[in-house]
């Protein structure tokens, strides 16, 4: 049976003389399944891995063991080329850091840390010895996409992935297309017509002959995982089927409506902001005197976030009705004008000079909307110049937050990925914010966290790019889905005959990997290897021993254990 | 900075050392970069995720050579495998409770998630834990009924 | 398709440098300092996970490392874009460092044999590790160079100049500080404890040379109390007229982290707007004052000036009181001043350049770069000529 062939580097004398290398290369030399012990001076260096890989593929070893520096230095690199001499199976390299770990960390007890250095290889070759090899999973990847939602978020992924040559089924609950902008008068900061806006879109999809819409069509039932998902999509009793290779959540969100504040529903003349847009789109004339109000139901105990979109949003209504009519009185009441960056901040100036007025109040001194009937006025205190202050108003529009769309919940579960405490989809953070815990699944839009429609088409052109690296591919494999550039560790594995079925592995998986079938009238647990990331919480819980992570499976952690501390290796 | 001097009369504990290899082995690495100085008593073995670490191992570990154990991993909701470390904490915990009931003590149950990920926080967490560990009587006699016993292969 | 010319190699150009490649297509990531990562990596800890951010980027890199379609120029700037018929001319200006990153084993002799202190240990948190000259501190004695093991260091490197073939291109080149002198009554360079936020991060981070302590720079002892000054530089006509938009967040944070560390000193926050807009960002700042105890005046302050028995005076108006006050304070943080690195200012328009992500683009926090740089990745992938490549 090959063995393993053994590289000490001496890092150009910064490992010896703390730790005795030729003392050390010796002993091992003489241990079982040791094929050869080389001792190199760089090994990160491109000449010293050429004469490596010269002595590996002479030697007849099928195993490496390198003896170096940190994985965090150079090492980590020398290791993944290695692999690649042993069938790219990274298992079978093992790489111990004798340097940052032992030889630096040690340097007043030369005696103990060569005794380290020792057990520490000696432990990593009965580590290699015990180690296994788990088979990669390779599916076939369908090159159909599923986007679901048609709004801004969703319809940007939709044009996208189809632009790159792939079919998209765009899944929309409502009769037609375009989410939010459909009830909206203007977007901002362009002030450009909503409608405007939208048409560009709607027609790229209508002539798109690759986007196929399900309109008044739900997500019924949804299995299977990156590469291969299989949809049963409900439309009234109507049921259709889609397999897929990835699936866009852009589900967007929902106005909230401010019941039993600030006299909404009591006074005529007190709207949303939502209602707003409606009468501004439909031509409806606009009041004389407007006073808008910031963050209602928003940034409270109940809902304590801030919606993102609110100030941009009265502020373009704001100067608009400012810009058509010079006369008009507009005032907007906040706690924080929350424009950031430079595009909104500009926005906020002009607004300004438009003549909108912006008066600050303090969150436990509300304004308060009079009137009999219909509004009147509005009190406020404006906390700047600390007065208190009576303003006429025609109409009062309500800044009210969005939020979590109510069929997130249930899209989460089929799915299998997080929601966070407001009901908005779990994002990988923090560099992966259009992902979640499942490959192949992707967020965007306000189903991920409320914006405006140009991030939410920016965010949908983003997941869609995330799912073209699946869709391009013809074979997806299940190392490959993995963030390690050396693919992962494997997935875990279970031995049928122990398999209790107790479900503890079902139960405690992140990625919900494990699931009990019936096999031959008995349950047991099966692992979906595009899943499984190798994090190994399952073997943990197992009570027998039974899932393991063949890679680093508990003989190999057993003979490291046992190695550790120079006791002779147990039969 | 310096771990606290060795009592020479006595060898150092022996630790064994389960780090993730995200932030606690990137403390562990920024130690040895600093050339902060340790007792060469402990061992680490590098694991994926802390929650790969069963509580067997840690056993095992006590009952081979070692006079007490550390698992250490991320920082809570920093867990690059969704959170998989709380319920490593809690396993932890309550393999501690269980350390106690046997009388091998909590004590030679080191856990640290998160307070370990920069150089110094490793180099004075271990060398506290290793100074701690010093008084505490060997384990020797139950370690060796430990190894007899038929579960453990 | 020709290969995508990605600027900067930060949160924005790693994402999009690696969708690119996941999607077939090849990169040039070029970057101007000696690693990748960018401003994230000086950040002890971000917001509002408070967890630095080291793992997920090393991750990331040895990905792009790893990948074969991702060529990275490190040390290299953009000297020049031609458009020809067939896509552009990129002209790559490399200023090699003395010490050659993929040479060096970080074993440190240069550093033990330098007179000048010119050379310098790898930063904290960054990879690869390798030991860098200050290229103004070295003498060219070349003690370093005889004793360098792996020959990595040559003083004489000069300038290399190549030109690459390339289609589309990606600005993502993240944002530096602007200078405060154009804003004396900050006084920034009268006092060593008034410092930008990026300083006082680098200051007191864990991994930096007070291990995560909170002291003074002048005498080294316990800070009493320290101000937190938003907008100084940011929406100001003198200097920039934008909002930052990463600042409040990052003064939360690093006060929430003051408190945490030593509860007793005593932190306020100057606000103008305190803008909490992304996802958990307000609850964040809700557990910063409500739990941590964190203080907050609504105002900017019009004079910031050390005092003679060392301590700080920051006159303000607290606006939602109406009261001025003269406070004496012991350190000074500076929020605001952050400009787009490549330019010094943004376009005027209402919408940012389709090619430019992350900071480039608009002020941008980590996830917002990171969905720009898939999102412009893709602009990139649709509106190359030839179509998408396949995998």
């Amino acid at each position: 049976m090959p063995g393993v062939m053994v590289f000490l580097c001496r890092c150009c004398g910064r490992i010896p003389p703390t730790v005795d290398l030729s003392a050390l290369g010796e002993k091992i030399d003489r241990e079982e399944g040791v094929v050869a012990v080389e001792t190199r001076d760089t090994i990160c260096l491109p000449e010293d891995r050429a004469a490596m890989l010269r002595s590996f593929e002479a030697g007849g070893a099928d195993r490496i063991l390198v003896a170096a520096c940190s994985p965090y230095g150079k090492a980590d690199d020398v290791v993944a080329k290695l692999s690649a001499a042993c069938g790219g199976d990274r298992s079978r390299v093992r790489l111990v850091d004798i340097r940052e770990g032992c030889a630096w960390i040690h340097r007043r007890d030369p005696v103990g840390a060569t005794a380290k250095a020792g057990d520490l290889i000696g432990m990593n070759l009965g580590f290699l010895r015990h180690g296994k090899c788990s088979a990669d999973a390779v599916v076939a990847v369908r090159p159909e996409c599923m986007v679901v939602g048609a709004g801004s978020a969703g319809m940007a992924a939709a044009l996208s992935i189809a632009r790159a040559g792939h079919r998209v089924h765009l899944v929309e609950r409502g009769a037609g297309m375009g989410g939010m902008l459909k009830l909206l008068s203007h977007v901002y900061p362009t002030d450009a017509g909503a409608e405007e806006k939208l048409k560009p879109s709607l027609q790229a999809i209508s002539a798109q002959p690759l986007i196929t819409l399900h309109a008044k069509t739900r997500v019924a039932a949804a299995t299977g995982y990156a590469g291969d998902f299989k949809i049963r999509l409900a439309s009234g009793t109507e049921e259709t089927n889609l397999h897929v290779g990835a699936v866009i959540l852009a589900t967007g969100a929902g106005v909230w409506l401010p019941r039993g504040l600030y006299r909404y529903g009591e006074l005529k003349g007190v709207l949303t902001l939502m209602e707003l847009e409606r009468r501004r789109k439909e031509g409806e004339e606009t009041p004389r005197r407007s006073v808008f109000i910031q963050c209602v139901g928003a940034r409270c105990p109940e809902r304590p976030y801030c919606a993102t979109f609110c100030c941009p949003s009265s502020i373009k209504n704001a100067a608009l009705i400012k810009k058509e009519d010079p006369g008009a009185e507009v005032t907007i009441l906040h706690r924080d004008i929350m424009t950031p960056g430079a595009i909104l901040e500009r926005y906020y100036r002009s607004a300004l000079e438009a003549g909108v007025r912006f008066i600050r109040f303090a969150a436990d001194a509300p304004p308060v909307v009079s009137g009999e009937g219909k509004v009147d006025s509005v009190a406020v205190f404006d906390t700047i110049s600390g007065v208190k202050r009576e303003i006429a108003a025609d109409q009062v529009i309500l800044s009210t937050p969005l939020v979590a769309n109510a069929d997130n919940t249930k899209l989460a579960e089929l799915f299998h990925i997080g929601i966070d405490r407001y009901g908005f989809f779990r994002e990988d953070y923090p560099l992966h914010p259009l992902e979640t815990r499942q490959a192949g699944v992707f967020i965007c839009g306000s189903a991920r966290w409320p914006v405006a429609s140009g991030d939410a088409a920016a965010q949908g052109e983003g997941a869609a790019m995330k799912a073209l690296a699946i869709l391009g591919r013809e074979r997806l494999s299940a190392r490959s889905l993995s963030r390690l550039p050396e693919g992962k560790l494997g997935h875990a594995r279970i031995e049928d005959a122990f398999c209790s079925g107790c479900g503890n592995c079902v139960a405690v998986c992140p990625y919900e990997a494990c699931a009990l079938q019936k096999v031959g009238g008995i349950f047991v647990s099966r692992v979906n290897k595009m899943r499984c990331r190798a994090c190994g919480s399952c073997t943990s819980v197992c009570p027998n021993g039974t899932i393991q992570m063949p890679e680093h499976n508990a003989r190999a952690v057993g003979a490291m254990i046992r190695r550790a501390f120079s006791l002779r290796e147990a039969r | 900075m310096n771990a606290p001097e060795r009592n020479d009369k006595k060898p150092s504990p022996r630790v064994l050392v389960f780090a993730c290899r995200w932030c606690a082995l990137v403390g562990a690495d920024a130690a040895g970069r600093k050339k902060t100085e340790l007792p060469a008593s402990f061992r680490v073995i590098p694991v994926e995720c802390a929650s790969m670490v069963e509580p067997d191992s840690v056993l095992r570990a006590l009952a081979s050579g070692a006079d007490g154990v550390a698992v250490m991993g991320c920082h809570l909701g920093g867990c690059r495998f969704n959170d998989a470390n709380h319920v490593a904490v809690k396993r932890m915990e309550a393999l501690g409770d269980l350390l106690d009931t046997v009388g091998i003590g909590r004590r030679r149950l080191l856990l640290s998630f998160g307070t370990a990920h920069e150089g110094h926080e490793f180099a004075e967490i271990l060398g506290n834990f290793l100074q701690e560990l010093g008084p505490l009587p060997e384990l020797t006699p139950w370690r060796k009924t430990l190894l007899n016993l038929p579960a453990f292969r | 398709m020709l290969p995508v010319l990605i600027e900067g190699g930060g949160t924005a150009g790693i994402t999009a440098a690696l969708d690119l490649a996941a999607a077939g297509c090849r990169v040039h990531l070029i970057e101007r300092s000696n690693h990748l990562g960018g401003q994230v990596l000086n950040l002890d800890k971000i917001y509002p996970t408070d967890h630095c951010a080291f793992c997920p980027l090393w991750t990331d890199i040895r990905r792009l490392q790893a990948d074969p379609r991702v060529t990275v120029h490190l040390s290299s700037q953009i000297e020049s874009l031609v458009e020809t018929e067939e896509g552009s001319l990129a002209t790559i200006r490399t200023t090699p460092p003395f010490i050659a990153p993929e040479r060096c084993i970080g074993c440190g002799a240069c550093f033990d044999v330098c007179a000048p202190g010119a050379v310098k240990p790898p930063g904290e948190h960054v990879y690869p590790p390798s030991f860098r000259i200050d290229n103004d501190l070295c003498n060219r004695c070349g003690s370093c160079v005889g004793i360098c093991p792996s020959a990595a260091i040559d003083l004489a490197r000069k300038e290399e100049r190549k030109t690459l073939k390339v289609g589309q291109v990606i600005r993502a080149a993240g944002f530096a500080e602007a200078d405060l002198k154009p804003l004396p009554e900050f006084g920034y360079g009268l006092h060593p404890d008034i410092m930008t936020s990026l300083e006082f991060e680098a200051w007191t981070a864990e991994a930096g040379p007070n291990n995560g302590g909170i002291v003074r720079k002048s005498g080294g002892g316990r800070p009493a109390n320290i101000a937190f000054i938003q907008c100084s530089g940011a929406r100001d006509d003198r200097l920039l007229p934008w909002c930052s938009a990463v600042c409040c967040m990052h003064a939360l944070k690093q006060s929430s982290w003051v408190k945490r560390r030593d509860p007793g000193i005593d932190c306020c926050i100057f606000y103008t707007d305190l803008r909490t807009v992304g996802r958990d960002y307000y609850a964040y700042s809700r557990q910063a004052v409500d739990k941590a105890g964190v203080r907050r005046v609504r105002g900017r302050p019009g004079l910031v000036h050390p005092l003679p028995d060392g301590g700080i005076a920051v006159k303000f108006e607290d606006t939602l009181t109406q009261k001025r006050e003269i406070r004496r304070f012991d350190m000074v943080v500076l929020n605001g001043n952050l400009r787009p690195s490549a330019a010094d200012r943004y376009e005027s328009g209402m919408e940012p350049p389709a090619e430019a992500c992350g900071f480039a683009a608009e002020p941008a926090d980590v996830a917002q770069s990171a969905w720009q740089g898939s999102a412009t990745a893709m602009k990139a992938l649709s509106c190359d000529k030839e179509g998408p490549c396949r995998a």
